[in-house]
Order: C-alpha cells, then structure tokens, then sequence
C-alpha cells in the first residue's frame, strides 16, 4: 500500500525561479491497484511519480510504501528501493545508446548479488513478457519507438517488482503501439502488481479492467474517480 | 571489490562497446608511460654499468698541481707514499685525451703497466685474451668500438698515425677492439703499453698522470690525507667519493628527467580532465542518469567506472612498458641514448644492460593511475550526485 501525506513540492525554493509543482497531495493507493493520474503537462503528474519512485524528494509531506518511508531515504536506500522495488518506464524510454536490448535489459541487475546465468534467465522472461525476445541482440538505434518502449518495459520488469510506475508512456507511440501496451499493463495488473501511469492519452480512460483515474491540476489532486 | 559475474560481465561489454572513445585515453597513457620507463630504464642502465666501474676505482688519486692547474706528476713521488703505513696498491697512471684535430674528436688514451697486478685485476676478462709477447713485440693498442667505427671511417683500419708534440708521428697497430657491450665506458677508449702513452703525450720518462693508492682500513683515511699534504705542497687529492659525486653529476639525468616528464604528465592529465569533463558533460551524463533512476546507487557508478578505468590503465600501463622494454633494449634506444650520452664527439653505439626496477615501475604505475582515476572519477561522481532526473535531460 502507497500511502502520500500532505505532499508539497517547490523547485528553486526561494529564488526568483520559484515554482510549486505540488500542493499538499493526499492519496492512498492499495497493493494491486491500477491508477491513471490524468491532467495536463504541468499539471504535477510526473513529479509526483518522481516522488513515488524516489527519484526526487518531496519539500515537505512523507511517502509510504508497505509501511516504509521513502521520501527521505539517503541515496544508497533510496537506489536499493528503486531497484528492488520499482519499475520505471520513462517517456522517453531512457535506453543506454551504446547498449543493445539485452544489455539495457540487464543492466538494473548488475547491482543485485544475482549471477550471470540466473540474470540471463531473468532478462530472458522479462523479454519474453514485454514481447521483445526476438530483437534481443538489436542495438537501440536499430529500434521502432514501439520496441524501444518494449524494451523499457522489459527493464522495468526484470527484477519483477511490484511497483510499475509508467510516465506518459504512450506518448511516443502510435494507436497500435498504445494498445499493444495496454495489453501488457493488463497482464501485469493480473499479477497483482500496484501500476501507477501518468497520462494525459484517452485510451486510458476506456481499459477494459478495473482501474481508478485520478485528476490533477496546477499541482493538486482535484478529482477521484 | 568486484560483486559477481553479472558486473564483470557487464563491465566487459561497456569497455568493448565503448573501445573507440576509450582508444584515445590508451594511446596517450602508452605514449606517456614508454617515454617515463624509457628514460628511466636507460638511466637506471646507465646507472648500473657506472657503478660497476665505480666500483673498481681506487680509493685516493693524487696528482700534482701548479698555478692551479693539473700538470704532470713526478714518479718519484711513489717511493715517498709507499714510506706512509697503510697504503696499498700504489699505482702510476698515464692518460689523457689525445685531439684528432682535422674533426675536433678525441680519444682517451690510457697507459697501462700490462705487468702490474692491479691492472691485471682490473683488465683480467681482456688480458685473458692478449698474447703479452705479440702484444708488445710492436707498438699494440686496444680500442674502443667507437674509436674502431671512427678510424675506419678515416681509413685507419689496422694502424694509426699519432702525431706526437714534438711532431714526430707514432704508428701504433690495432691489436683488438673491446667488445661492444663495454662502449658506455670505452667507447672512445684507447689502452696501450705506459711507456707509449708517455710517449705520445710527450712526458718525460719520470713524469705521469697521477698516482692512485688504496687505504684499506677506512678509519685511517683522514690521517693518510693528513700525511699526504704533509708530503707535498702542490697536491691534488681526489678520493673515491668525489669520483663518484663527478659521475653522478655527468650522468644523474634522472631526477631532471623525471621533474620534466612528471610536469609533462600532470599537464597532459590535467587536458584529460577538461576532456573527460566536457565528455560527462553529454551523452554520458545522461547514461548515468538512467543508471540512477534505474537503481543504480552512486557507490555503483563509481565502482563501474573505477573498474572501467582501471581496466584501461592496465592495458596501458602493460602495453607501454613493452614497448619502452623493446624500444631500449632490443633497438638500443636510438635518439633517447644519443640525448642521454651525446654524440658531440665520438658517437657511441651502446648495448644496454637490461634492467628491471620493479620500485620504478610501481612509481610510474601510480603517478599515472592516480591522476587518471581523479580525472574520470571526480567528474563522474559530480554527475552522480546530481538528481538522476537532471542528469537524464
């Protein structure tokens, strides 16, 4: 269970660039659940997510994940959560250039004390869910933007966490593409995960699975579904 | 330390992938690290062969000085030193530098007594091989190889013509050349019988060069030196630790060198780093920027490129060793010798002793490793710490 307390985020606090992105967000959200946060660019989605992944720190306010708070965790932590406990999918899907599909896949468990040949196995069935086990030995570049977020997908899900965060990932994608990620979204939500997806796509407005939408703007949570 | 397969695995891919940008940080790191172990070998070389010389010299050479200047010394000073106890190995010398004027070269001509037990000692590997009786049953010289090289240029294959002060010229007949491995110290070298050195130099019957001695008890030496100048009036002495203060001022580059090339080294690593910082600065902030949001801890970034680095200092640091290894003694270092021994007079074609300075070598491997680390780490650590979410952008 995510649990956010009065969460405020103000960037350049106190200089002339001042800006808040937040402004004290309260939600619950429950193990298993899927949410679409809707609204429109700056309207606080994708910070908010930062926040939730711990990429970035809340200025005030505290995040709780299954009874953990992650929003002021020192770097070491706040990594080891991120990799163990999350799967990231970036808008702009965040490959490594120099990297093929495999390696990028491989990549989040080289921190882990897991051995090559069970990495292999495990980047294999992340592959093998985000249906992109056939361009396995393609380099990025040689990618469509529907493999690349494939393989994203792929990276997120290697170490099989239970937290999917997506930050508009159908941005990038065409309808067909959109679909295709739908569809993996609602394999994952048949595995119980928590997903939580930032997006301003309609297609998410219609899934055919349960799912909660929840409105932002200006930095605030203005309607629950 | 290195966690497991998965990080050598991954780390080997990065390192392959990324081989061309990494080619230009090898080829510096080889340039630099061939050139440092090139001149240090060579002086530690150089630095072994005159020791071994050193070694064998005595321990006081005294000569006669007049208006401040050495002049020749009376033989009969011999018999007044062998009355002072505790003197041994008491021997005459006659050398000196014989002017080849039509080139403005010289050689150094070295009068031996053949029949002295000291000299025996000294040229033991060589008298081994010389027929005293042919030797002397003409005027007979050894020479060094790069006075053989010289003489031959100049058509004086098997003999030489030395014009002597009062104008008279000498033939002296090339008996043996000394083996090319001695060229550091006889190059431009001439030994011959004593009394033909004397002659060509035109000193009288009774004058030498010097007289060198022995003192074998150490604690004694003050008091000889004490009784020397008692002795004589115009007397120069030198004892064996001046001899080797004035070798170590000819030959002891290696702490210039080494100042110079340090210097050469800090700076061009000093480029590197504006390098390496405008490299972070792109495509590579952004690679770790997605490590971190992917998971990655900064300790993990560090300990990757550390590795990464360290992999690529190796390969370097081998690479150029060999290659300075061959450079100076297989090839004889051809340009660096000539800057270390000069070739102002006769140049010298010098085989040098290989040596291997382990203490060196570990000197060399850190001035290059820490400097190189500092330069990617400090850079990536400064990306590192930055959100994960800024450096992406």
């Amino acid at each position: 269970m995510i649990v956010i307390d009065s969460v405020e985020k103000i960037f350049n606090q106190d200089t002339p660039q001042e800006f808040q992105a937040l402004r004290d967000i309260n939600l619950e959200i429950e193990s298993g659940e899927t949410i679409i946060l809707s609204g429109v660019s700056g309207s606080g989605k994708s910070t908010l997510l930062s926040i939730i992944a711990s990429l970035d720190r809340p200025t005030s306010g505290k995040v709780m994940v299954d009874g953990d708070l992650i929003s002021k965790l020192p770097d070491y932590h706040a990594s080891k959560y991120r990799a163990e406990r999350v799967g990231f999918i970036f808008q702009h899907f965040n490959l490594l250039e120099s990297l093929n599909v495999e390696e990028n896949i491989l990549a989040p468990l080289i921190t882990s004390d897991i051995e090559l040949p069970r990495a292999k196995e495990m980047v294999k069935r992340a592959m093998r869910v985000a249906s992109i086990e056939h361009k396995s030995k393609s380099q990025i570049r040689e990618l469509s933007g529907g493999e690349k977020q494939r393989c994203a997908i792929a990276r997120a899900l290697v170490r099989e966490p239970n937290l999917i965060i997506c930050d508009e990932p159908t941005a990038n994608l065409d309808r067909e593409n959109s679909i295709k990620f739908i569809e993996i979204v609602k394999t994952l939500k048949q595995e119980d995960r928590t997903i939580i997806i930032a997006t301003h796509d309609p297609l998410f407005k219609s899934l055919d699975f349960e799912s909660r939408v929840i409105e932002m703007e200006d930095g605030t949570i203005i309607d629950y579904e | 330390m290195i966690k497991n397969s998965t990080f050598l695995h991954f780390l080997t891919i990065l390192i392959f992938k990324e081989r061309v940008r990494h080619i230009g940080v090898v080829a510096i790191s080889i340039v630099i690290i061939s050139l440092l172990t090139s001149v240090l070998s060579l002086s530690s070389s150089i630095e072994r062969t005159l020791q071994s010389a050193l070694d064998r010299q005595p321990d006081f050479i005294i000569s006669r000085v007049q208006r401040g200047v050495t002049v020749n010394t009376p033989i009969d000073w011999i018999d007044k030193i062998s009355q002072i106890d505790g003197i041994s190995d008491i021997n005459p010398r006659v050398y000196g530098r014989y002017e080849f004027e039509p080139k403005g070269k010289s050689f150094l001509i070295i009068g031996v007594d053949f029949f002295d037990e000291i000299n025996k000692r000294d040229l033991k590997e060589l008298l081994d091989e010389v027929n005293l009786k042919e030797f002397f049953s003409k005027d007979s010289m050894i020479i060094g190889d790069g006075v053989r090289e010289f003489m031959s240029e100049h058509f004086y294959d098997n003999s030489f013509s030395f014009k002597t002060p009062n104008g008279k010229f000498r033939d002296v007949r090339v008996y043996k050349t000394l083996p090319k491995e001695t060229n550091l110290i006889s190059n431009d070298m001439i030994i011959m019988p004593i009394e033909l050195a004397q002659e060509i130099f035109g000193m009288g019957e009774g004058e030498i060069s010097d007289i060198s001695f022995n003192v074998i008890n150490n604690s004694e030496w003050d008091t000889i030196l004490t009784k020397i100048y008692l002795l004589f009036y115009d007397v120069r002495v030198t004892t064996r630790d001046e001899i080797s203060k004035g070798y170590s001022s000819l030959y002891n580059y290696k702490g210039g060198l080494f100042l110079i090339l340090y210097i050469i080294t800090i700076i061009t690593f000093m480029l590197i780093l504006y390098q390496r910082y405008s490299m972070v600065l792109s495509s590579e902030r952004r690679d770790i920027g997605v490590l971190r949001a992917i998971g990655w801890s900064i300790k993990d970034v560090l300990r990757l490129k550390f590795y990464e680095t360290l992999i690529i200092i190796f390969i370097s640091f081998i690479l150029g060793v060999v290659i300075s290894y061959i450079y100076v003694f297989i090839f004889d270092a051809p340009i660096l010798s000539q800057i270390f021994l000069g070739d102002e007079n006769i140049k010298n074609m010098v085989s040098f002793r290989p040596v291997v300075e382990f203490g060196t070598l570990s000197s060399i491997f850190l001035l290059y490793t820490i400097p190189l680390l500092a330069s990617v780490l400090i850079p990536v650590w400064r990306v590192a710490v930055t959100s994960p979410k800024e450096a992406m952008l």
